[in-house]
């Protein structure tokens, strides 16, 4: 006997992101879904985004990671509260994971919660965790033939943070062609390009994100 | 990669079905997997073998349907489909304006599964007239 179905096979995550969603909506607050491959520089993005934010929004942060605390500790020098998850293996953030953790932080108190995912650049872009928007960080040193290789990344994205940009004396990637083959697999991403070193570049990031959380409060 | 979490993910759809239409065994499960919705199918197959041990898709096959990867142009509206698993323009006229139209499936659309015999079948009642 056949039994009819069509499911997504990812339901049960979505279930439990929309349930997240709904409570970030009631307690009013802007989630963003941090991610990249390893390295790329999402705790330095996070903590200089902190340190230009923290007078004007109150901001929270979820610190994924296969093991370690190390990420957490670098927000908590920051003064924001901080939640750490170890995935122990798992190479993204799910909803669920997420889900548990939310009673440790004083959601009613934030404007802003932002969710460092593992870094890798296949499977956090698969799960919806109950964001508002998904944020793809990459650094310079990667090359410009990332998005051939990850399209769903830039696909899920609405903006990209190309990071390192200090760097890029040193280095021969083309930038121009890096942002034509982003914008061709996603043509409405916002790209920003930054340094955490030099902060060149953090401010027009700021204020970007500033906006989107006043639009939408 | 995270093709463990997807095979639980469809176990956990089939004992929802079996929980609904009262079947004890499946026999087979059809999927359809999109080219770009980041399922290594091999990868896949390996952790559903992994996951429906001791389960009522214990013998269950996994019969894959890959979908290639497609879109529609906005500027000239050709539809279009690609071997590859990204687009990163219209392979008719060069437009980077695109919309992805299929290959991101990742869906279960249907079990093949042993019928409970409720007394039919089963003659409990031989020759009874
Ligand atoms: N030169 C340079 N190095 C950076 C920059 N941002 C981060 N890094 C370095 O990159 C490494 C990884 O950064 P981290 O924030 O831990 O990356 P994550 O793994 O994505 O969280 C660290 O050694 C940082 O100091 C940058 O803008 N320029
Ligand atoms: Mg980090
Ligand atoms: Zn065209």
């Amino acid at each position: 006997m056949k039994v009819k179905v069509v499911t997504r096979i990812l339901e049960a995550n979505e279930r439990i992101a929309t349930e997240n969603r709904r409570l970030f909506k009631e307690k009013g607050l802007f989630v963003v879904n941090l991610m990249s491959g390893p390295g790329a520089g999402k705790t330095s993005l996070l903590v200089r985004t902190i340190e230009l934010l923290k007078p004007h929004l109150r901001v929270g942060v979820i610190e994924g990671d296969i093991t370690g605390t190390e990420d957490a500790e670098r927000i908590q020098s920051t003064g924001v509260p901080v939640v750490q998850i170890n995935t122990g293996g798992a190479c993204h953030l799910d909803a669920n994971m997420i889900q548990e953790v939310l009673p440790e932080l004083p959601l009613g108190e934030l404007d802003l919660l932002f969710i460092e995912n593992v870094g890798n650049l296949v499977c956090p872009a698969e799960f919806n965790v109950g964001e508002d928007m998904k944020v793809m960080l990459l650094s310079v040193t990667e090359g410009e033939d990332k998005p051939l290789k990850y399209p769903l990344m830039f696909q899920q994205s609405k903006a990209l943070v190309i990071n390192k940009i200090d760097l890029l004396p040193h280095l021969d990637i083309d930038m121009e062609s890096l942002k034509e083959r982003a914008r061709a697999l996603n043509r409405d991403m916002e790209i920003f390009e930054v340094s955490c070193k030099t902060s060149e570049g953090l401010e027009s990031w700021t204020t970007y994100l500033t906006g989107l959380i006043n639009s939408t409060h | 990669m995270h093709e463990v979490s997807i095979a639980q993910g469809i176990l956990d759809i089939i004992t929802a079905n079996a929980r609904e239409h009262g079947f004890r065994r499946v026999n087979s499960v059809s999927l359809r997997i999109g080219r770009a919705s980041g399922v290594v199918v091999e990868a896949l197959r390996f952790a559903f073998e992994i996951v429906r041990k001791d389960t009522i898709a214990d013998n269950a096959d996994l019969l894959i349907e890959e979908v290639p990867l497609g879109g529609v142009c906005l500027d000239c509206k050709n539809n279009f489909t690609t071997e590859r698993d990204y687009i990163l323009e219209c392979p008719l006229c060069g437009s980077v304006s695109f919309k992805i139209t299929q290959g991101r499936e990742l869906e279960i659309i249907e079990l093949d599964v042993e019928e409970e015999y409720e007394g039919k079948g089963c003659n409990k009642n031989p020759g009874g007239k």
